[in-house]
């Protein structure tokens, strides 16, 4: 019955398979390099499968923001920086305030989502490039976190030398430490369920509310969206607001997952990363166009880069690289293959003739 | 002498024929009319004429050698030049630099020999007649000196076919015969060209020969001493067109729309007095002030001055959200670039505004928007496949009633409309003509801001024209004609 369905389905798309194919293209390039990993690891347990979704928690939240920004035309460059900021400050507001969850958590959204609207009134309203507000503001939160590591009383950092530390005497230490680490029955990740969570919230956002078609509008034609009455500078402020109170989100989830925050080394290059899983992901660059969705599979097939690596005992220097090779890899299938069909397509009508 | 030959050309789209055996032949030295409304097929074949696209069969000659389906290069080297309605022009470059691109002088250590550039292009623009620095930046230049500039550079390459695609939509009457006087010194020189324009008295002023294509065909050529404004235009419409006059007198409500001593950027002291269910034209010269007078009304720009209410409540001004709460909706001009969101759907395109005014609750209703749409694509007669089509697979004509719905849909009943039909074909101007009458009757008001001013007679119930910023005069619906709009907006009555 299933199959029937299914062949159905396919008669009926018919010629459209290959339009289908090619807009969800970044699940192919997920299978792909899922099952090379498959490959390399000999076979695939439920439970690495799961850790997939571990893995990719940070990376995944900070890159929805990241393609949420990216669909209005700009960019963020900040938020590697600004994850080592709120996670750092995170892990003081929980050494003071007794280990409280919720207060952590409530700061750690609130910081990230004050970093934001600073990015997002500079872009939006004063209309500054986003590359270069984000360029400063990436130097900025780098630079605060790593100062204040330095300069504030070391019980607050949890008694660390040169890392944000939660100290672990606290009784609910073991409770944020349980819900960065622990598992859902069935192997999930409680970090890999909040990612998808995001994922569903947003991809909702985007596709069935008033709010996602406005976001889309300001990324495709700012001046017909203005014209159509929409605010352009709210929308373009939103944007950072949000992408920033998700970085406080991912901020968050790694001080859960870590139990301390790294102010050199946390985030470090995660601009990069979530821009390249944006554009993996089959987000324009130029803004309006694209699908959420597609991060997902963008942030975890890097994940996965990372375990074939690691399963095949390769020197984790190299890692960029491959990383890298495969971005421009996909890029240039994208670019070349409707050239090359093109050529081809016309080559074999001449031929008939 | 015959000097371009395209013969029996063929073309389809992903199955779909857009050319069915077109000919076009322009002789040496002659200007060529090609005539044809939106989606003739104009486009596509001087596409092919110029390298864009290969056609599928068909066979190119120009002056006794084979170019089909040659490349744009080599078709440019062969000496043809197109003269894009968007100008090829870099912005960032002096006059001089654009043209010489690609093939600067240098002496002889290899470094750029500027003065020699900039006299020679001093002497190409002295031999044409054009007036333009050459070492003025190109951004700087007037719209007409760009076009101007373009030419140059196309002669300066030694083209011997200029096409020439609507180049007097951005002229005033003064420039347009300039440009016209150019083209006929030109076409004494032996220089041939393509003419793509819709506007039929400049067509019958410079063309010697035309060609007009209808839905893809060829239809018929000849000489335009031969033919008649009347024929050539039943000819690219098919059917002969309808009578114009759909216009009559309507019972008209109470005031909508007041202003008093309106004053912005461009236009000063209007006062003006709208009702229910009026049709009002503005109209002047380019740059009169009257498109900038509907762009502060929508909360566009801010007003320096005076006073606009709409249906008795007061406008703060400077903003678009206020306009449109208070019922008012435009429709700006130039719908590529302020209407158009290329990446989204017509549904998506038609219900933005809307979304704008509903935005507290966020959810879309996917099947009340569907429903509004079919509403209005029943209404407005819109062409399309589906709502879920792609805004750029209209025609301009059908683009245009998506955004009139875009409008609609958002309840307004003060609607400026902002050139409403630039760049759509004869047949769905006069579909437009209809919609702006329909919606008069039903009780909306509408405002249209034109330079054409056939278009005034057909729509409008009083005409505003205006002078260097200020309404010279207003004139009822039996006043307007093309000849006393002409002598109040060029203000021939003041220096008489």
């Amino acid at each position: 019955m299933a199959v029937k369905t299914m062949e159905e389905g396919k008669a009926r798309s018919g010629g459209s398979l290959l339009g289908a194919l090619k807009r969800y293209s970044f699940v192919l390039v997920f299978l792909a390099i899922y099952i090379v990993y498959a490959a390399v690891s000999g076979g695939l347990t439920v439970g690495a499968t799961m850790n997939i979704f571990r893995h990719s928690a940070v990376i995944g939240i900070i890159a929805v923001g990241m393609g949420l920004i990216c669909l209005t035309g700009d960019i963020d460059l900040s938020v590697g920086s600004m994850l080592a900021f709120v996670a750092g400050f995170s892990v003081v507001v929980f050494n003071q305030t007794q280990g409280s969850i919720p207060l952590t958590l409530l700061f750690a959204l609130c910081l990230g989502a004050l970093c934001g609207l600073l990015n997002g009134v500079l872009v939006g309203v004063v209309e500054m490039p986003s590359f270069i507000v984000t360029l400063a503001t990436m130097l900025i939160f780098r630079s605060l976190s790593q100062y204040e590591c330095q300069h504030l009383p070391s019980e607050l950092i949890g008694n660390g030398s040169s890392v944000y530390r939660m100290s672990s005497t606290l009784p609910s230490y073991q409770a944020i430490y349980q819900f960065g680490n622990g598992r859902l029955p069935g192997g999930m990740p409680i970090v890999g369920l909040i990612l998808l969570l995001v994922i569903i919230a947003f991809v909702y956002l985007l596709t069935s509310t008033k709010f996602g078609k406005k976001v889309y509008a300001v990324g495709s034609n700012a001046r017909a969206a203005r014209l159509a009455g929409i605010s352009v500078p709210l929308m373009r402020t939103l944007v950072f607001v949000i992408a920033g109170a998700l970085i406080g989100l991912a901020a968050f989830l790694w001080i859960a997952m870590n139990a301390s925050s790294d102010p050199a080394t946390t985030g470090k290059s995660y601009e990069m990363y979530a821009i390249a899983a944006v554009v993996l992901g089959g987000i324009s660059m130029s803004g309006g166009r694209g699908k959420l969705l597609g991060v997902l599979f963008g942030a975890m097939s890097y994940t996965v880069i990372d375990k074939v690596i690691i399963a095949l005992k390769m020197d984790s220097l190299i890692n960029d690289t491959i990383k890298g090779v495969i971005l421009i890899l996909v890029i240039l299938i994208q670019i070349m293959g409707p050239r090359l069909k093109d050529r081809f397509g016309k080559s074999k009508a001449g031929a008939s003739e | 002498m015959e000097l371009l030959g395209m013969r029996d050309i063929h073309k389809s789209f992903s199955g779909v024929p857009v050319l069915r055996g077109v000919s076009l032949s322009v002789q040496e030295g002659e200007v060529h009319a090609l005539l044809g409304e939106n989606g003739a097929g104009k486009s596509t074949l001087m596409n092919i004429l110029t390298g864009a696209y290969a056609c599928d069969s068909g066979a190119v000659t120009f002056a006794g050698s084979d170019i089909t389906n040659a490349s744009i290069k080599q078709v440019e080297d062969a000496g043809i030049a197109f003269v894009h309605q968007e100008l090829n022009l870099f912005n960032d470059l002096l006059a001089y630099e654009n043209i010489f691109l690609g093939q600067e002088l240098t002496n002889r250590f290899g470094s750029l020999d500027k003065g020699k550039m900039i006299s020679q292009a001093n002497d190409l623009f002295t031999r044409l007649g054009v007036d333009i620095d050459p070492c003025a930046l190109v951004d700087d230049l007037k719209p007409s000196e760009k076009q101007l500039l373009e030419i140059s550079r196309a002669l300066f390459r030694s083209a011997r076919l200029l096409i020439l695609d609507e180049p007097t939509t951005a002229l005033n009457t003064e420039e347009v015969e300039h440009l016209f006087s150019i083209v006929r010194g030109l076409r004494k020189g032996g220089t041939s060209f393509i003419f793509i324009s819709h506007k039929m008295p400049e067509i019958f002023e410079l063309c010697d020969s035309y060609t007009i294509l209808r839905n893809g065909s060829f239809i018929k050529s000849g000489r335009i001493a031969d033919t008649t404004p009347a024929e050539a235009t039943s000819l690219m419409v098919g059917a002969s067109m309808e009578q114009r006059g759909s216009w009559q007198s309507r019972d008209l409500g109470d005031e909508v729309l007041r202003l008093e001593g309106y004053s912005g950027n461009g236009f000063h002291d209007v006062d003006l007095s709208v009702r229910r269910g009026e049709v009002i034209g503005l109209t002047g010269l380019k740059g009169c002030g009257s498109s900038e007078l509907m762009q502060t009304l929508f909360g566009v720009m801010r007003p320096s001055g005076g006073v606009a209410s709409v249906s008795g409540t007061k406008l703060h001004g400077g903003s678009i959200h206020e306009a449109m709460r208070a019922g008012v909706a435009m429709l700006p001009a130039d719908r590529k670039e302020n209407s158009v969101v290329p990446d989204m759907s017509l549904l998506e395109n038609m219900c933005l505004s809307e979304q704008v005014l509903s935005a507290r609750s966020l959810p879309i209703s996917r099947g009340r928007e569907e429903e509004r749409f079919e509403h209005y694509k029943k209404l407005l007669g819109i062409k399309a496949p589906s709502a879920d089509a792609n805004i750029n697979s209209l025609s301009g004509g059908n683009q245009q009633k998506v955004f009139i719905a875009r409008w609609l849909n958002t309840d307004a009943n003060v609607l400026l409309l902002d050139n409403p039909t630039q760049g759509i074909d004869v047949g769905a101007k006069a579909e437009i003509y209809r919609l702006i009458l329909g919606l008069a009757e039903a009780g909306k008001t509408v405002l249209i801001n034109t330079l054409e001013i056939p278009e005034l007679k057909e729509v409008a119930d009083t005409c505003y024209v205006f002078y260097e910023g200020e309404v010279v005069k207003a004139l009822p619906h039996d006043q307007i004609d093309e000849r006393t709009v002409m002598l109040y907006s060029t203000n021939s009555l003041a220096t008489a």
